[in-house]
């Protein structure tokens, strides 16, 4: 069974078709690269996967079912959505121990995902002295708080220094030797092409290419025959 | 329902606003008194007794600032766009917004539990200082009247907050409506305004309202919570179901 199963997806925002009649599905234990030009599509579809924007036409599944009936979902899906955002005024220990008490989770689990993100020793400053990269840390830890099986990010890597692209790329490919799932949108090729099994290339909302990524091939040739 | 509920008030404490707008409030209660007080020595139509109550009743001016605990409470999230972790933790919608109903209603609560008690400290006080009585009759009854309308108000700023999610517009229309616009329609139609939400809330505070005949205590109580229930049942039919981008 797919972690991720999207059929026939449409959203169009006014006169703009964001997202057109897109159809792919995400293996577990895999890294799925979501690949496309800006504007593509890509924000809108994990969107829509994550139940926050409502499609025209089509449904998303996520472990079997869409995201809005799951039953504990914090669990099942961890997302770092674009510019993920924080209250400027509270503390990253306090943003986080708002989303554990309102999922339910161990107190314990605030500080592990603090650990896990590099990002202890900023835990009791204000988020918003945060630079981008300390930002997309915080964000992920978010996202790890219910210990997920399925890591849903969009340009994750965006504004992280180099140490902190390299961590993430060892983080992932550590996460999906669990078996866990990771959908992961970048225009970062170079990086996503030393971790990603799988990609997905759209483009003006419609698939352009899916297909498993052979090891030696060259993503950038890829990706630019694709959206031509 | 309870960890959403305790999570909201996590919030709360760790909000620097929160804290502020928690102390503003008992202290502008203070100021009202001692100018109920001041007020008092001039000559007026209204019996005394009724004007020593009023210096008790100024427990109700903590509305403003429960009214903009609750609006922040729920705009805030759309203005931070936290509402976007909030959704995700809890896809339902409709009970992150009953959580925050529920945690203002606490922290209304004690905002208001917290003026009333600085308004009758004040009030005492400078009522002694001043040589007057210190208490009437119907100050009970009016002090409890204030806890509860300005518990109200915070629910109804997160009706609002909810409904309109524009923080800047949810604070300007609930400014300019209540403190301006309600007393101005008042004054136009007084017919209309015991049906209106302060003065459904001055019913429920046992207050007088000029130009305007209130209505029983016990009718403003539900009247002003079908006010909040409009606002919520409004926003999960509109502004909740709109797209989190
Ligand atoms: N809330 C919105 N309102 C109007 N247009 C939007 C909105 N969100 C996205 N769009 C449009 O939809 C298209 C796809 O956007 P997006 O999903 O963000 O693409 P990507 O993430 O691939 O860059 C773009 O043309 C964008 O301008
Ligand atoms: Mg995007």
């Amino acid at each position: 069974m797919s972690a991720i199963t999207v059929t026939r997806l449409s959203k169009s925002f006014g006169a703009v078709r964001a997202v057109d009649d897109l159809s792919f599905t995400v293996g577990p234990g895999t890294i799925t690269a979501f690949l496309g030009p800006n504007g593509a599509g890509k924000t809108t579809t994990l969107r829509m996967i994550l139940g926050l924007v409502t499609p025209d036409s089509g449904s998303a599944a996520i472990g079997g079912g869409p995201y809005r009936d799951l039953v504990d979902p914090v669990a099942a899906v961890g997302a770092v959505l674009e510019a993920a955002a924080f209250h400027p005024g509270l503390t990253a220990r306090a943003h986080l121990e708002i989303l554990r008490t309102a999922a339910g989770l161990a107190p314990e689990r605030v500080d592990h995902v603090l650990d896990q993100v590099d990002l202890t020793g900023a835990a009791d400053r204000r988020a918003g002295g945060f630079s981008l990269g300390m930002r997309q840390r915080l964000a992920l830890a978010t996202a790890l708080l219910g210990d997920p099986a399925v890591l849903i990010l969009d340009e994750p890597a965006n504004g992280l220094d180099p140490a902190g692209a390299h961590w993430l790329r060892g983080f992932l490919r550590a996460y999906a030797l669990q078996g866990r799932t990771v959908l992961v949108s970048t225009h970062v090729l170079a990086e996503i092409q030393q971790i990603a099994d799988h990609v997905i290339i759209i483009s003006d909302g419609r698939a352009v290419f899916t297909g498993p990524l052979a090891p030696g091939s060259d993503l950038e040739e890829l990706y630019l025959e694709a959206t031509r | 329902m309870n960890r959403l509920i305790h999570a909201e008030l996590v919030k709360a404490r760790a909000s620097r606003t929160v804290r502020v707008l928690a102390v503003l409030a008992p202290l502008t209660c203070m100021l009202w008194a001692g100018l109920g007080v001041a007020l008092l020595g001039l000559e007026g139509r209204m019996p005394a007794e009724d004007r020593i109550r009023n210096v008790y009743a100024m427990a109700q001016q903590a509305y403003l600032f429960t009214l903009l605990l609750g609006i922040l409470g729920t705009a805030g999230e759309f203005r931070h766009q936290t509402i976007t972790w909030r959704f995700l933790v809890t896809p339902d919608r409709g009970r992150v917004v009953s959580a925050k109903l529920a945690a203002y209603g606490i922290v209304g609560l004690a905002v208001a539990a917290v003026s009333a008690a600085a308004t009758v400290a004040a009030g005492a006080l400078l009522l002694h200082l001043g040589g007057h009585p210190v208490t009437a009759p119907g100050v009970p009854a009016a002090l409890l009247g204030a806890v509860l309308a300005v518990t109200g108000y915070g629910l109804l700023g997160v009706g609002l907050g909810a409904l309109i999610r524009n923080q800047t517009a949810a604070v300007a229309v609930a400014l300019i409506w209540f403190m301006y616009a309600d007393y101005l329609l008042t004054m136009l139609l007084p017919g209309l305004g015991r049906w209106l939400p302060t003065g459904a809330a001055r019913a429920l505070a046992g207050m007088s309202m000029e130009n305007a005949e209130l209505l029983p205590a016990w009718a403003g109580g539900p009247l002003f919570a079908a006010y909040v229930l409009a606002a919520v049942l409004a926003a999960r039919l509109t502004t909740l179901r709109r797209d989190v981008t």
